[in-house]
């Protein structure tokens, strides 16, 4: 302490720890929260194909196409520990090869500050919904849930499941028509 | 260069450590409590800057209140010290 320069350090590295404390009592203060919440997700259209697959093996394999509803309330979630979320809808279905095939067919980031509840009427899936193999035609059971990530200034990246989920079946014929 | 004096007695550098650490431990801990009240840790780290800068401004400089009590050095003899006392007076001019 005896220079300006030994006086700046040491006020410079007791400001740091005392921002490591605080940091971590914001970490302390949300990490017991509980980030799940209640999500009503329904299929639509419903419909599958059997096309090659040239972004793999070229064979014909099934094409599941569906469109969805959502409908949740996410504002809830957001606190001062928690920069964004990071959503995705998961198909979850059993075929004969695998035991559990699970196929993000749609993902959406909420930014701290948007619009947190989500009401979507009949969206279109972002991502294929491809089979490795011909498992999806008159599938009776092909499970829909949406997932989230949070995204912290500090501390843990959980990944929850929304409370909800949604069952559907594809029909027993493929569709030959153009989608 | 400019011969700016910059020193602080004993009692002024424990003066001045325990000043700046209780402006920014208090700094810090009315941001935490701020930050938690509007949900914004953003405001925490600014207050904390605040407390931070507050603290440079007051305890940096070398002012009277950390110069209370200087050292009674021994006067320098003068047969023994002659090259000491001589660049100190270049120093001081």
């Amino acid at each position: 302490m005896h220079t300006v320069l030994t006086r700046g350090n040491a006020i410079l590295a007791y400001t740091l720890s005392v921002l490591a404390c605080l940091t971590f009592c914001c970490f302390v203060s949300t990490v017991f929260l509980d980030y799940r919440t209640n999500v009503k997700i329904n299929a639509v259209k419903t419909l599958v194909k059997n096309v090659p697959n040239y972004g793999n093996n070229k064979e014909l394999n099934d094409l599941g196409f569906i469109t969805f509803d959502l409908q949740t309330d996410l504002s809830g979630l957001f606190n001062w520990n928690v920069k964004q979320l990071f959503l995705y809808l998961t198909a979850e279905y059993k075929t004969e090869s695998n035991e559990l095939n699970q196929v993000v067919l749609w993902d959406k980031i909420i930014l701290r500050g948007e619009n947190a509840i989500l009401d979507f009427k009949n969206m279109n899936t972002k991502y294929y919904f491809w089979d490795d193999g011909n498992g999806l035609r008159g599938h009776k059971n092909v499970t829909l849930t949406l997932s989230w990530n949070i995204i912290p200034n500090a501390g843990l990246l959980p990944t929850l499941f929304g409370i909800g989920e949604h069952s559907f079946k594809f029909p027993d014929q493929y569709t030959m028509q153009p989608v | 260069m400019f011969n700016i004096q910059t020193h602080m007695d004993f009692e002024g550098q424990n003066r001045a450590e325990k000043i700046s650490r209780a402006i920014i431990t208090f700094f810090g801990f009315a941001g935490l409590i701020w930050g938690a009240i509007i949900q914004q840790f953003s405001q925490t780290i600014y207050i904390l800057a605040a407390g931070f800068v507050l603290a440079l401004l007051i305890t940096i400089p070398p002012y009277p209140l950390y110069r209370r009590k200087p050292l009674n050095w021994q006067k320098s003899k003068n047969q023994n010290s002659e090259g000491g006392e001589s660049s100190k007076k270049n120093k001081q001019k």
